[in-house]
């Protein structure tokens, strides 16, 4: 077939060639619709259902809403799993979908268990999914501020709830139109209420509850239609308004009559604009802001929509009060714009020095050009391949790539082609048909080798494919680009490249070997004599060195996925549990302060508990900061490493008393946020339903993993800390007044947490109005005790005379995993195999922990993913071994030369490990991909050789001079293949920029590795190689 | 991160032909930093094992249902030594308080004498004397203490003051209505009936006593008697006018509104905290009076609480009966040797704690605490006059010392 291929190729050569403007155009095509991010989204298939309960304690959010939401999840197709937090006013159910499962398919089966159960909720209460985005979605963050002494029109200074009113009503509107934003979240300042706050004196004196003021407040709220009537013909609408509209009308509200005199609102309240009970708050260089984050819909282009909101802020800004400033903070673009250009200025430097390298070996320009052509096809057609299987463009899809390597085989095909060309001009130019046909030779001869190293090269990453998860998602993108790109170059130079070279190799070719090559031959042919002499000592150093290299590779350190530097920092600030959002704001105050004092810093924005839409549900003792690094031409030491900088940071503000700090990156935390799983490498889940009960045993599982050799940091999750004010209802007490529990409850409900009495609306906006006891009193606990409960016959009776007031630490959050209470406890492993210790810990927790009936232990962590890791890859592996090894027996139809080939491979690797030692980089993942290429290279180049020199032998009969005479022939495709590829990164391994910390391992490995490689084939494989068939001879 | 290296010996594995199931799994990232400050191996007895050549001491804290006290196991040669010890510990507290315990032995080990008073933080020094040879061990074992430089404290807004003593006043806060007495309504009654000849006041005037109210001309003698005002008031009732006859009705009522009575109702679990004679302090809107419980009584109608009845000024009668008040009863006020401010009070594990700064350390004092008001709570034990102790942000040292507790769960 490729015989049949290749002849098509060459004879149709004008048709074959216009097929390349059709590739053209689809590419260019598809480039508008490739999706571009940094990194790759390593999210899973999930749906957050929070619903909001203002109010509720985390027991009772639990009780009510999070366990009729899961019992209503139970049996989803494709589920995987769930798991849910409750705490102070929110419950969160995460559903977590089986990989592959579509999203809006999952929703829509929420949607529908969801509708079911809405009687089995509290009256009010809505569940509500979250917004459909991955981890990749805040893309754009900005803040709205007042500048200094800007003043509301009515005189007063713009506060906090001014400006969340601003952001709530003039600027999230116009925000949420912008295509690709599914979501503007909103943290900080106020949300606008109106307090009506009655003093317990005055519903006394006046004899009137707090019940029935807010009744009150309802009654006379309202507008109401009234239908029409017709009058003379014409229709009238009927309607009757009768809703508040300003403070002083809300004071007007009669409450009740007392003695013929009406009770007005203003008798015994306050009305004011008030503050609501807010979960989260948002600072900005240590001042409180309003702050808005855009979120994308799941599967937009990240940079395009982030530069439409962008875009969209600024044409908002002229409509917004004078005074008012609204200024994005974070914007993805920058990061992204910085990768892309890291990736295009490698790809470009490298394809240039390909260019040039291709020209100085082949010494004929057009033969250069051909060859470069295969790039931006390949390219294309890449980017087509990427479009279709939902690859985005980012970091890592786009960070392997290697023009060097992906032109190896029109290389081979191009070189081949001019050395017989040239060869057969020696009688004068050739006519065409000859040309062709010659052609068509010298491409057949080498083009199976070639199709077998990229056959190989991709059977190479057949166990990248196998990872999972998160490592899965990480590396799939770049395995699948790198294999589309070499496909496509195969195909390519299989089709295009002989076709162009039957086309434009016309004129005269002259053997004018380039001065380079004809350099390099004088010297490597008496050192080939010389190690053919040798042999031994040849092969005894190569064995040597590879030995030497696998020692030294156990000493290099190892880190699993490069850290891609986003350039900004995110910093958790971690409190104590129970910390309250104003001491919290104040702490943070005190942190961003010292954040601004460096010059590298330009702007640090926190987001203090939990947002608007729960995206991010955590207490207030949290706060995530994002500190927006400058430019680095603007340091005052722009060598300085972020490594140093984040280390100055954090020595600074260790320093302040009460915070834990995490240092993370906005995308990585945002990551963690949704993945959120055990991240210890062993994590034990005590499930079960008592919290004390579950606490106990985690502590009892707790201290048998600490007599187990080689646990540490052993943590049992952080449950209790909440200070709880219960009010226990007395109920003999209650009887001897006539009271019921629920005017108690109701009492401390309405004035401490405050009852909502409808709505005050101010065109499109809507106000709560909320009755609830002024701050002086409801922040007293010691007062709460004498608060006056209303009898039914008109009296009071003290609080603390019909209820118990308790002070008591309380579970901050209730966690449940698949619809079970659990608390996890989590250990890391040092100095012991992971395996052997989880085995132990298993082992002996299960002789040593008596758990009670009902309650049981799972176990996770990474340990997990190793494990299947290993189970997987321990089948892969072998099998990928035996597919090469029968590739390359097919190829040769002698298993002698195949293991002659495949042996060349660990020499190949040497270079590449002492090439990471030189430059004191970890082992990584990225590294690993590096020397997935170089086997790929040194099995090309091996093929090659092997091939040409066995075919001379063959046709000459002596093995010592077709040895000889082979590897002089292959002496310019190896050193071309050898430099086009390691040059071909030279930029990446060099480059500094956004991102280039993923690739430079891999560039490193490539460089080194090849140049061992090629000293490899040029020596080692001739001498194996004559070692290993002179019984033959 | 455990899985970094499988992985890469993997991919390695599968370019050298290598089994991927050799990957040896040793971490290399093993903080081995040595602080050989505290002993760490424990001993049978589960206390801090101390060596030194041929000798042991097993030190324990011993807190399970008797005050906390020190156990000791001496061995020698790996023989228990039951007599022959001189064994003492010496406690160096934070301010430079010391304790020293000398050790007896009790049977089964030896006990220290004395109570390890909490916090157990504190520079431990261990001496030894065993058949005439000395052994010494030191180490610290600190808790519940942190550092704060000074600078960052005061930025911090962390003020401490000095722990002394303080007066301790305690409220009860009741409700009740302002009534008039019934000696200070008169009811003015023409003694004779008669016809009214004149009327001197009207409604709402005040009076003082002996003005004349009325005129009446007696039936009988058909003379004209003065009815005159029994005592200084306000005219609240007048049934009459000229002309009209006057029979055995109330003309006149006179209330003296210059004294009210606020019955305060002092509930049953109030009650017993409740006497004559203690100090109220009034208020309504725009009025504040202090004031003496005068009398208590029960309710009327057999309600369940009683009234506490408080004399109230009302000189330019501004005050109405049937206005609410708001009666702060001061039950107690003590003069107490030691008290603390409550906002320096936090929470600590199962103990209420104050933090005493000395120099740039702060460190935990769980104390014992008497009653308390408002501002201050005395101090019963478990801090010494003249302490200084954090009053403002006392959540931040708090905050501080638990940190290390705080994490980010999802």
């Amino acid at each position: 077939m490729i015989n049949a291929i290749l002849r098509f190729s060459v004879e149709r050569r004008f048709l074959t060639l216009s097929l390349i403007l059709v590739l053209v155009g689809v590419g260019l095509w598809s480039f508008q619709r490739l999706p571009i991010d940094a990194v790759p989204d390593i999210t899973n298939v999930q749906v957050q259902i929070n619903t909001e309960a203002p109010g509720y304690s985390p027991l009772e959010a639990e009780q009510r809403i999070t366990f009729p939401v899961e019992t209503a999840l139970y049996g989803l197709p494709n589920l995987s799993y769930t798991r849910s937090i409750s705490r102070y006013g929110l419950s969160q159910v995460t559903v977590v979908f089986e990989e592959g499962t579509d999203i809006y398919f999952a929703r829509n089966l929420i949607n529908e268990r969801l509708g079911t159960i809405k009687n089995a909720l509290p009256p009010g209460l809505e569940p509500e999914m979250g917004p459909i985005a991955t981890g990749l979605g805040e893309i754009l963050m900005y803040t709205v501020e007042a500048r200094p002494g800007a003043t509301q029109e009515d005189g007063s200074p713009l506060d906090a709830t001014a400006l969340r009113e601003i952001q709530d009503w003039i600027i999230k509107p116009q925000l949420a139109q912008v295509p690709g934003v599914i979501e503007i979240n909103t943290i900080g300042g106020y949300n606008k209420q109106y307090h009506v706050t009655p003093f317990p004196q005055q519903l006394l004196q006046f004899g009137v509850t707090m019940d029935e003021l807010a009744d009150a407040l309802q009654a006379n709220n309202t507008n109401r239609g009234a239908g029409y009537i017709e009058r003379k013909g014409q229709q009238l609408l009927v309607r009757s308004p009768g809703q508040l509209a300003s403070i002083a009308e809300i004071e007007q509200v009669v409450i009740a009559n007392r003695q013929g005199a009406p009770v007005k609102v203003s008798d015994v309240a306050e009305v004011a604009i008030g503050k609501e009970l807010r979960t989260g708050a948002a600072t900005r260089d240590g001042k409180e802001t309003v702050l808005g984050t855009a979120m994308m819909l799941m599967g937009e282009n990240s940079r395009s929509v982030a530069q439409a909101v962008a875009e969209k802020l600024k044409a908002i800004q002229p409509s917004l009060p004078e005074g008012v400033k609204v200024e994005a903070v974070y914007d993805r673009t920058t990061l992204v714009d910085k990768a892309i250009a890291t990736v295009e200025k490698n790809l470009l430097e490298g394809a240039l020095l390909v260019i040039v390298v291709l020209f100085l070996l082949l010494g004929n320009l057009r033969a250069a050009l051909i060859t470069a052509a295969v790039i931006p096809l390949s390219m294309l057609a890449t980017i087509t391949g990427m479009v279709q299987s939902g690859v985005s463009a980012n970091l890592m899809s786009l960070g392997a790539l290697d023009f060097g390597l992906i032109v190896d085989g029109a290389v081979i095909i191009v070189e081949n082609c001019i050395r017989r060309l040239s060869q057969s001009q020696h009688n004068g130019q050739l006519p065409l048909r000859e040309r062709l046909q010659l052609v068509y030779e010298a491409t057949n001869e080498v083009i199976r080798p070639s199709l077998f190293g990229v056959a190989i090269i991709t059977v190479v990453y057949l166990p990248i494919f196998s990872l999972t998860g998160v490592e899965g998602k990480m590396f799939h993108p770049m395995a699948a680009t790198v294999v589309m790109a070499l496909l496509s170059a195969m195909v390519l130079s299989l089709t295009v490249v002989p076709a162009a070279v039957a086309v434009l190799l016309r004129g005269k070719i002259s053997e004018k070997e380039s001065p380079v090559i004809s350099g390099a031959k004088s010297v490597y042919k008496p050192a080939l004599l010389v190690a053919m002499k040798f042999r031994w000592l040849v092969l005894g150093s190569a064995t040597a060195l590879v030995a030497v290299c696998i020692w030294l590779a156990t000493t290099l350190g190892s880190e699993f996925i490069p850290q891609l530097d986003e350039g900004d920092i995110a910093l958790h600030a971690l409190r104590i549990p129970g910390t309250g959002l104003e001491q919290s704001i104040a702490m943070q105050t005190q942190l961003e302060e010292t954040l601004k004092t460096f010059p590298e810093v330009d702007k640090v924005v926190a987001k203090i508990g939990t947002p608007e839409v729960a995206t991010d549900p955590v207490p207030p003792s949290v706060a995530d900061n994002f500190v927006i690094i400058k430019p680095r031409d603007q340091w005052p030491n722009p060598d300085k490493t972020k490594d140093q900088l984040v280390a100055e940071i954090e020595e600074a503000v260790t320093q302040l008393p009460g915070n834990k700090y995490e240092f993370t990156q906005p995308i990585e935390m945002r990551f963690n946020e949704l993945i959120s799983g055990v991240r210890a490498d062993l994590g034990i889940k005590v499930f079960g339903d008592d919290m004390d009960q579950l606490l106990a045993s985690a502590k009892a599982v707790q201290e048998v993993l600490e007599t187990v050799e080689g646990a540490e940091d052993i943590l049992v999750e952080q449950v209790t800390g909440q200070p709880m004010l219960s009010v226990h209802p007395k109920r003999m007490a209650l009887s001897r007044y006539g009271l019921n529990v629920e005017d108690v409850q109701a009492l401390v409900a309405t004035g401490v947490g405050g009852e909502n009495a409808g709505l005050i609306y101010e065109g499109d906006r809507r106000f709560e109005l909320v009755v609830r006891l002024p701050e002086t009193v409801r922040r007293d606990i010691d007062s709460l005790a004498f608060l006056p409960v209303p009898l039914p016959d008109g009296g009071y009776v003290p609080l603390s005379e019909v209820a118990e007031l308790e002070l008591a630490l309380a579970p901050t959050q209730i966690s449940r995993e698949n619809g079970k209470r659990r608390v996890v406890v989590t250990a890391n492993v040092r100095d012991r195999d992971l395996g052997g210790f989880v085995e132990e810990a298993q082992a002996r927790i299960a002789q040593e922990v008596d758990l009670p009936d009902g309650y049981w232990l799972d176990y996770g962590g990474t340990f997990e993913q190793l494990q299947s890791a290993s189970a997987r890859l321990a089948i892969v592996v072998p099998i990928t071994l035996v597919i090469i090894i029968g590739l390359l027996v097919m190829a040769f139809g002698s298993v002698k030369d195949a293991l002659i080939i495949f042996t060349g491979v660990p020499l190949a690797l040497t270079g590449g490990i002492l090439s990471l030692w030189l430059r004191d980089m970890p082992l990584s993942i990225s590294a690993g991909v590096g020397f997935i290429a170089l086997s790929g290279v040194a099995v090309l180049n091996g093929l090659v050789m092997v091939a040409f020199i066995r075919d001379l032998w063959h046709e000459q009969g002596d093995l010592m001079k077709a040895i000889v005479e082979g590897a002089l022939i292959r002496l310019r495709p190896v050193l071309m293949t050898a430099l086009v590829a390691s040059l071909g990164f030279v930029p990446m391994a060099l480059n500094t920029g956004t991102g280039a910390e993923v690739q430079r391992p891999l560039a490193t490995v490539v460089i080194g590795g090849i140049i061992s490689s090629t000293l490899l084939t040029l020596f080692v494989l001739p001498v194996l190689y004559a070692l290993l068939h002179r019984k033959k001879a | 991160m455990q899985l970094i290296k499988p992985l890469y010996w993997i991919l390695v594995a599968t370019c050298l032909a290598a089994s991927p199931l050799l990957a040896a799994q040793d971490r290399d990232d093993a903080s081995n930093e040595a602080q050989q400050t505290a002993p760490e191996t424990k001993g049978p007895h589960g206390g801090l094992l101390l060596e030194r050549d041929d000798a042991t001491v097993e030190l324990q804290i011993f807190e399970q249902g008797v005050p906390p006290e020190y156990r000791a196991w001496v061995t020698k040669d790996g023989k228990p030594m039951t007599d022959g010890v001189d064994l003492n510990v010496q406690l160096t507290r934070l301010g430079g308080q010391e304790d020293t315990f000398d050790f007896a032995f009790q049977g089964d080990y030896w006990l220290g004498d004395g109570v390890v008073t909490e916090p157990h933080s504190f520079d431990v020094e261990v001496t030894l004397a065993l058949n005439g040879k000395k052994y010494q061990w030191q180490w610290e074992s600190h808790e519940g203490r942190t550092r704060i430089a000074a600078d960052i404290a005061e930025k911090a807004g962390i003020r401490t003051a000095e722990a002394g003593p303080g007066s301790i006043e305690r409220t009860l806060t009741t409700y009740g209505r302002l009534t008039t007495a019934p000696e200070q309504i008169a009811r003015v009654r023409a003694r004779f009936p008669g016809v009214i000849t004149r009327v001197n006041v009207r409604l709402g005037d005040r009076v003082a006593k002996g003005d004349l109210l009325a005129q009446v001309e007696s039936n009988e003698s058909l003379k004209t008697y003065d009815l005159r005002s029994p005592m200084d008031g306000v005219v609240t009732e007048r049934q009459i006018s000229v002309g009209e006859i006057a029979g055995d009705r109330p003309l006149f009522a006179i209330t003296d509104l210059f004294t009210l009575w606020a019955e305060l109702q002092v509930f049953p679990g109030q009650r017993t905290k409740v006497a004559v004679g203690q100090k109220v302090l009034l208020q309504a809107e725009g009025f504040n009076q202090q004031a003496n419980i005068s009398h208590l009584l029960p309710s009327p109608n057999n309600a369940p609480y009683t009234l506490a009845r408080v004399k109230v000024d009302n000189p330019d009668g501004t005050l109405n009966p049937g206005l609410l008040m708001a009666g702060d009863i001061v039950v107690e006020t003590l003069e107490v040797p030691l008290a603390v401010e409550n906002r320096a009070l936090q929470p600590f594990r199962d103990w209420s704690v104050v933090f005493i700064q000395v120099g740039d350390t702060y460190e935990i004092r769980p104390l014992e605490l008497g009653p308390s008001d408002g501002t201050l709570t005395e101090v019963l034990g478990g801090l010494q006059a003249g302490d200084r102790y954090v009053v403002d942000n006392s959540y931040l040292i708090k905050a501080d010392i638990e940190k290390s507790g705080a994490s980010h769960d999802h």
